[in-house]
């Protein structure tokens, strides 16, 4: 049986996959199943609007937003008055529906579905003549779109959509923020309410917002529904879509406001978290070198989506990674690998991972930017999953890089640091490490220099650490150990010999050929 | 089947008989039991034995055979039938928890066992209520039953302590978290309060801190791959009760047994694990509680005994110190003068102590101990822990742990200094101490490489070896002298030379010594001694610095094989083989003595070969001995085969199987020597060597062809005049090997060498057949290893008999066939040719085909010449083409492991290349010029315009540059 190398299903991730197998890159795993927590630091799916207006405190005292008051209101008072047929009345259930919706803990999101109110709040959205109506009705539905999918789909299905993107165009501000805050919701729910949005052209009713006038705060907004408008896969927003945000998109990148900053770069890591042509799509606007440095703003929240950004650009063809280059990535990852969240080390790393997976020239590119250093110093004191990048750049690198490349990558400790991991307790690190060793085997066979490389892999004690590979519990990584020594360290010590019962028949062999004789085609 | 009382008695019947001790009686009923277990409700039968059983040991025959049953038929192998019916598998599925769960211990870790083969299969998707059927039990309170659930988890989980991350295995994991963590969780807390209120009572311990030990391993499988959000939301819980259990100690729970370690020592151990793993894996969120777990296991050190029991507890205590001192963010828990200096005395010098299992082990299991202290198979040991702790500290901290074990080091000696009678185990302690301290890297070919500065090795050698070492007498305190003898050999590539040389003698009087291991270890340092090198390539010891031992040292050597114990002894037999090939004619004196006893012992252990390093040196020894002998007087060689081929007679008659490949290779050694014609004692075994027999056996294949190969350069001759009958049988042989893609080559090697020495009128009737073979074998598997032999083959056959013939064989045996081989495989395949008298050989055929083969001129092959030409061209100036075709890759894999690790190489046998063509022809370049001028001078013109008109350009200007080499212009 042909042995698979069981990092062929990472290796497929890798771009080049196919061109040239020396050259791979490495793809995020798409919809991979997690053990742990989500990610602190990703933007949220889906928002609540928890906020108190000033009013409010102006307000009867039973209606104060204290929670404790608040729940005195009971969901049969609510449902009586936003029935009514009184606009005051219909306005105060609204508003006591809202308030209780917008409370921290517990809010009754199923229980305002059950009581049947969406339809009446999807009807006020309608009210032009009741604008604070219609704001309640808005802040209320957005709040609940919010829950979970069962909750947004109640929203939809109630017709909130196209209700919500006729109010976009209300002309009192607040009121059309809430629209685009609702819709942000229901976007985010996941591909097919996105597309739902897109299909009723809601692009073009938000992007018609966007003015020099239009405040900081509803371009927040506004930016977020438009990060979920390109948000997931499985299928990504049609193309046309896509090229109808980007150019607001570019503009949007241009601002000073860190959330909207923040918001903008998680769209483009949506939209180049795909194959080659959606990233394309992204370079193609030159938005490169602005993203580049955006990676060394301030504040974290926009510099992880940047580097999230940069780091699946780079994940892409030659070409791409070469237009992520030229823009200077390379003098900014140094800085990111010794950055003080290991989150941020971990995606630098792994963004360096795939440059190195390019082709000897990018290679060079690394070594001339001092990337070496860092790295190396990672693999030595990174933490875990960001030893694990580490050691695929390292294969990466030993696999396509020239062998000066590879005998430089030696000389700065490479070896000795990957040779150290070979005790780490993961499987598929321990198997990419070996990958790695062979591949400086097979450079130094180039050189016939294999007697001094299996010396040093002694000396640092790697030796021993493959020997003790031989008996390790995974099939592949044993067999692949065990490749190794019987390749390259098993010279003087003689094998032992094979014994095979054989029958003896003749005293000598026939020889004599066929007597049919065909035609020979070689 | 029906599920009866009848057959419930059959069963039972049959199955007592399984166990009669009758083979008669009991061969029978296995064979039975086979025969019906295809049919249904054959497992249900079985399990309603093991549970209603009367007779216990049915009982617990039916578990067992139902665990067999199981692990042979549960699997549904694709393309094969099901073997077992599937209502049978929901039944099974459905009862077995709870069976397992009932019964007895003994039928318990049956079913057990049974249940995980069946989850391996089955879970999740197919046993969706497996885990909830499992974690239900855990209310029941009654802890036979949670120790059974527990221990059946554990063997479905612990996979995930190896296996590759995959989204298949993260939902199984997931789904596993989802059901099992939190009652786990809430399992060990309850379980861990239960220990408290049973704190007196010794039965109920030992079940719950069995259970407790069961949990911290689910712990350590299910927080493997990552940590899982359930745990890190809980990680207070479980790393405050891990931390008090280590800090915890129960006199109940202490065992008497010195070797078993107990309930407390397994469940400290696997805690020690568990906090390594969240250590290594998952630093940021564990960084709060990893202080407090530095200080708990550094004080289970402390206080853990010498015994045994207490070894892998504290071997991995050591290592999760050893992991953590490195991290530069850990490095303030250890800087403190104090904390070091009481690591190095409570922790790390306590673990160094020669032990009195170490000084039984020495004494009487002599190879054992070499293996431990020599190769480093000493993993799991505390002297190896404790040394990985001193590199550990010495990352950040060399400087002050160096200066304190100085200290130790020299109280340690003094200590031995009063009364080295009762105190040797502290110079023993102190040795061992200087040398993890002073090792930075190490190589088994130079020893230690690199070496802490701060260390004086040297003066440690002269104060403290060197004593040891002149002490009259060899055999007293021979735990010292070994660690004297290993010093010297390990830190060979650090002492200065004349210190080693000062070393020599007394290593050779070492080698007297009675204790097994001196004498092996003054072997082996001798040994490597002689491999090290010096300036200009040459040994470091030279043989005239080796002149006033040699005789005590061959003496020595030899005596020692005669010790108790060591008359195999693999180190010293491989001591002689480096001191031949040191001392080289040096010993020429010494060989009549030292090839009696070398062939003594070759007689000896031919009777049961079982030491295959010991016979693998020794017939290296016989190849060195009669080198060296004959390269000064070629005349003696008949005198060695008279010493050894009754021996080899011997082996060969007894079939020997072991030792007929390297026999094979002495008789080649031997006949190469030969100058003048072959041997009488040769032909007579000429037609043995032609048996089936042999070449049935891959590791005689390379030796007996180079065998082959030595008849024909010597004896061709003499083969066709008086042997010509066995000429078929030789044939025979290429036959058989050219039909393997493993052997192809070696069977191209015999026909080179009858092409090049057997007479032309002995093997004219068979060329044509010949043909045919390698056409054949061409036509039915290509491989670019038999075309490269292929095309080495034919253009010899082409040097030796001329173009012509060649083309004239190839078309008589097809029409239009030399053109065929031409276009189709020398053309396009030269460039794969490796080797440079190979690309010689192809060089000058291909010549001789252009320029002296007229059907390359006036026939449709015309169109050949320069195609043809331009592959020559290439031959010599483009690098070699060493691709193959992907799905060749792994055929060579599969056929050439075999004849690898079969073949057992000599390499003192070594056999030098030989050059058919020589110095006949030094340069192949200017051989083509010099032959194209003088075709173009036969046809003026033609060759001109066939080079103008498709020759590319790049060739053209190579080829210009041989003509001008030679000074030759064409016409």
């Amino acid at each position: 049986m042909p042995t698979t190398s069981a990092t062929d299903d990472r290796l497929s991730k890798f771009k080049n996959k196919g061109k040239e197998p020396s050259k791979l890159r490495e793809r995020r795993i798409a919809e991979c199943v997690e053990l742990r927590k989500a990610a602190k630091n990703e933007n949220f799916l889906k928002r609540r609007n928890i906020t108190t207006l000033p009013e409010d405190a102006d307000q009867s005292p039973e209606l104060n937003t204290d929670n404790h008051e608040v729940t005195a209101i009971t969901i049969e008072e609510v449902v009586g008055d936003v029935n009514s047929d009184c606009k005051e009345r219909q306005t105060r259930g609204c508003q006591a529906a809202r308030k209780l919706l917008s409370r921290e803990c517990n809010p009754p999101l199923k229980e305002i579905v059950e009581a049947g109110l969406l339809s009446r709040f999807v009807e006020f959205l309608g009210r032009d003549d009741d604008p604070s109506l219609q704001f309640e009705a808005a802040w209320a539905l957005t709040n609940i779109a919010s829950g979970t999918s069962w909750h947004t789909q109640q929203v939809v299905e109630h017709g909130a959509v196209p209700a919500f993107i006729s109010l976009l165009a209300s002309p009192m501000l607040h009121i059309s923020e809430q629209a685009v805050w609702a819709l942000g919701n229901i976007a985010g729910d996941g591909p097919a309410y996105r597309d739902t949005l897109i299909e009723c052209n809601v692009i073009p009713a938000l992007l018609s917002r966007i003015t020099p006038d239009t405040p900081v705060g509803y371009l927040r907004n506004l930016t977020w529904t438009l990060s979920n408008l390109c948000r997931n896969k499985n299928p990504f927003p049609p193309l046309s879509a896509v090229q109808q945000v980007l150019p607001s998109l570019i503009q949007l990148l241009h601002l000073s406001d860190q959330d909207i900053l923040s918001d903008a770069c998680w769209a483009v890591s949506y939209l180049t978290d795909g194959a080659n042509d959606r990233i394309d799509i992204v370079v193609q606007t030159g938005i490169v070198p602005r993203l580049v440095s955006l990676m060394s703003f301030e504040a974290l929240t926009v510099v992880t989506p940047a580097l999230r950004s940069i780091g699946n650009i780079v994940s892409g063809s030659d070409i791409q990674t070469q237009v992520a280059i030229d823009a200077g990535v390379l003098s900014v990852l140094p800085s990111l690998m010794r950055h003080s969240k290991p989150s941020v080390q971990k995606e630098a790393t792994w963004a360096v991972s795939n440059i190195a997976a390019g082709p000897a020239q990018q290679i060079q590119q690394l070594l001339t930017c001092g990337l070496l250093p860092p790295l190396i110093d990672l693999l030595r004191n990174g933490d875990f999953k960001t030893q694990r990048e580490a050691v695929w750049a390292i294969t990466n690198f030993t696999s396509g890089g020239t062998v000066e490349q590879v005998i430089q990558l030696v000389q700065s400790g490479g070896l000795e640091a990957i040779l150290n991991l070979l005790t780490v307790k993961d499987s598929k690190t321990i198997l990419v490490i070996l990958d790695a060793i062979n591949n400086l085997f097979m450079a130094a066979e180039k050189m016939g220099e294999t007697d001094k490389l299996c010396l040093l892999v002694e000396e640092l004690g790697g030796l021993d650490k493959i020997e003790m590979l031989q008996n390790h519990e995974n099939d592949t990584v044993y067999r692949t150990a065990q490749a190794l020594i019987e390749k390259f360290f098993t010279d003087e010590e003689p094998e032992g010999l094979q014994t095979d019962a054989t029958e003896a028949t003749d005293t000598t062999f026939a020889f004599k050929t066929q007597d049919v004789q065909k035609t020979f085609r070689f | 089947m029906e599920l009866n009382d009848g057959n419930l008695q059959t069963l039972t019947e049959f199955m007592r008989k399984t166990l009669d001790p009758d083979q008669s009686v009991r061969r029978p009923a296995e064979k039975f039991l086979e025969s019906v277990e295809g049919n249904q409700n054959y497992p249900i039968l079985l399990l309603t034995l093991l549970e209603k059983s009367q007779d216990n040991v049915i009982r617990v025959c039916a578990a067992v055979t139902f665990k067999n049953y199981i692990k042979r038929n549960w699997r549904i192998i694709e393309d094969e039938p099901n073997k077992i019916s599937d209502p049978d598998r929901t039944t099974i599925k459905a009862n077995i928890v709870h069976l397992m769960l009932s019964s007895p211990e003994q039928i318990q870790k049956q079913l057990s066992d049974a249940i995980s083969i069946i989850g391996r299969e089955d879970f999740p998707m197919k046993w969706p209520d497996l885990l909830t059927e499992m974690v239900t039990r855990f209310q029941s309170g009654d802890f036979h039953i949670i120790n059974g659930v527990l221990r059946t988890a554990h063997s479905l989980f612990k996979r995930y302590r190896h296996e590759f991350k995959s989204n298949e295995l993260w939902l199984e994991i997931k789904l596993v978290l989802d059901t099992f963590a939190s009652p786990l969780t809430e399992l060990f807390k309850a379980t861990i309060e239960l220990c408290q209120t049973h704190a007196t009572d010794i039965n109920a311990l030992k079940i719950l801190f069995s259970s407790l030990t069961l949990i911290s391993k689910l712990f350590y499988s299910l927080n493997f791959q990552d940590l899982p959000e359930f745990f890190e939301d809980n990680m207070e819980t479980w790393m405050s009760n891990f931390h008090n259990l280590l800090t915890l100690d129960n006199k109940l729970l202490q065992t008497d047994d010195e070797e078993e370690a107990g309930l407390l020592e397994l469940l400290k151990s696997q805690i020690c694990d568990n906090a390594a793993l969240y250590a290594q894996k998952y630093d940021e969120e564990f960084q709060p509680y990893l202080p407090r777990f530095v200080t708990a296991i550094w004080n289970l050190l402390v206080s853990a005994g010498q015994e045994v029991k207490y070894d892998l507890l504290v071997s991995n205590a050591i290592q999760f110190l050893a992991s953590v001192c490195e991290r530069p963010h850990y490095k303030h828990l250890f800087e403190d003068q104090n904390t070091l200096t009481s690591i190095c005395e409570k922790v790390i010098v306590p673990n160094m102590e020669f032990r009195s299992a170490d000084e039984e082990a020495f004494e009487d299991n002599s190879e054992e101990y070499i293996r431990r202290d020599l190769e480093g198979s000493d993993i799991d040991t505390r002297r190896r822990a404790a040394c990985d702790l001193v590199r550990g500290l010495c990352k950040f901290f060399e400087g002050p742990v160096t200066a304190i074990f100085s200290g130790y080091v020299n109280s340690m000696l003094g200590e031995y200094a009063k009364n080295p009678v009762v105190n040797w185990k502290h110079k023993d302690a102190a040795i061992y101490l200087v040398t993890s301290l002073a090792s930075k890297a190490q190589t088994a070919k130079h020893g230690i490489t690199q070496a802490n500065e701060l260390v004086n090795l040297t003066e440690f050698f002269v104060n403290h070896i060197l004593t040891d070492l002149n002490s009259q007498n060899v055999n007293e305190f021979p735990v010292l002298k070994a660690d004297a003898i290993k010093y010297v050999m390990i830190f060979r590539s650090q002492l200065p030379k004349e210190q080693l040389l000062q070393a020599v003698p007394l290593l050779v009087a070492h080698l007297q010594a009675e204790s097994t291991v001196e004498h092996t270890y003054a072997a082996h340092a001798l040994e490597r001694l002689f491999t090290m090198r010096g300036p200009n390539n040459s040994t470091l010891i030279t043989p005239t610095e080796m002149a006033p031992f040699t005789e005590q040292l061959l003496n020595n050597l030899f005596k020692a094989l005669a010790l108790p114990g060591s008359s195999e002894n693999e180190y010293i037999m491989k001591a002689i083989m480096r001191s031949f090939s040191l001392l080289q004619e040096t010993i020429v004196p010494y060989i009549p003595t030292l090839i009696g006893q070398l062939t003594h012992k070759l007689l000896l252990v031919s009777k049961n070969p079982s030491k295959p390093h010991f016979n693998h040196y020794l017939f290296e020894s016989l190849c060195l001995s009669i080198r060296i002998t004959c390269k000064a007087n070629p005349t003696t060689v008949g005198s060695f085969e008279e010493a050894l081929f009754p021996v080899f007679t011997e082996i060969l008659q007894n079939d020997v199987q072991e030792f007929v490949p390297y026999v094979f290779q002495v008789m080649s050694l031997l006949l190469e020597i030969h100058t003048s014609s072959i041997p009488n004692s040769y032909m007579a075994l000429f037609p043995h060597l032609l048996q089936p027999v042999l070449w049935e056996r891959t590791g005689n294949i390379p030796p007996l062809v180079r065998l082959l190969q030595a008849y024909l350069e010597k004896g061709a001759a003499t083969i066709a005049s008086s042997a010509a009958d066995k000429i078929p049988g030789l044939l025979g042989v290429f036959q058989k090997l050219i039909a393997s893609k493993a052997n192809d080559h070696q069977g191209f090697y015999l026909m080179n060498s009858i092409i090049e020495h057997m007479p032309t009128e002995s093997i004219v009737q068979y060329r044509k057949q010949i043909f045919i073979l390698l056409f054949q074998r061409l036509q039915s598997s290509k491989t670019t290893k038999f075309i490269k032999s292929f095309m080495v083959f034919i253009n010899l056959y082409g040097v030796k008999y001329g173009a012509i013939a060649l083309q004239e064989i190839f078309d008589s045996i097809q029409p239009k066939m030399f053109g065929m081989v031409l276009e189709k495989i020398v053309i396009p395949e030269v460039q794969k040719v490796s080797g440079p008298v190979e690309k010689k050989i192809c060089a000058v055929g291909i010549i001789k085909i252009l320029t002296e083969c007229p059907a390359m001129m006036d026939t449709e092959y015309t169109k050949l010449w320069t195609p043809l030409l331009q592959a020559l061209i290439g031959l010599f100036e483009l690098p070699e083409d060493d691709s193959i075709p992907d799905d060749e890759h792994f055929i060579d894999i599969e056929d050439t492991a075999s004849y690898q690790t079969a073949f057992s190489q000599l390499a003192f046998a070594g056999k030098k290349e030989h050059d058919p063509i020589g110095a006949a022809v030094s340069n192949p370049k200017i051989l083509l010029a010099q032959s194209l001028h003088k075709l173009s001078t036969a046809c003026p013109g033609r060759v001109l315009s066939m080079l103008s008109t498709s020759l590319n350009a790049e060739a053209l200007q190579y080829l210009q540059g041989y003509l001008l080499a030679a000074s030759v212009q064409l016409v």
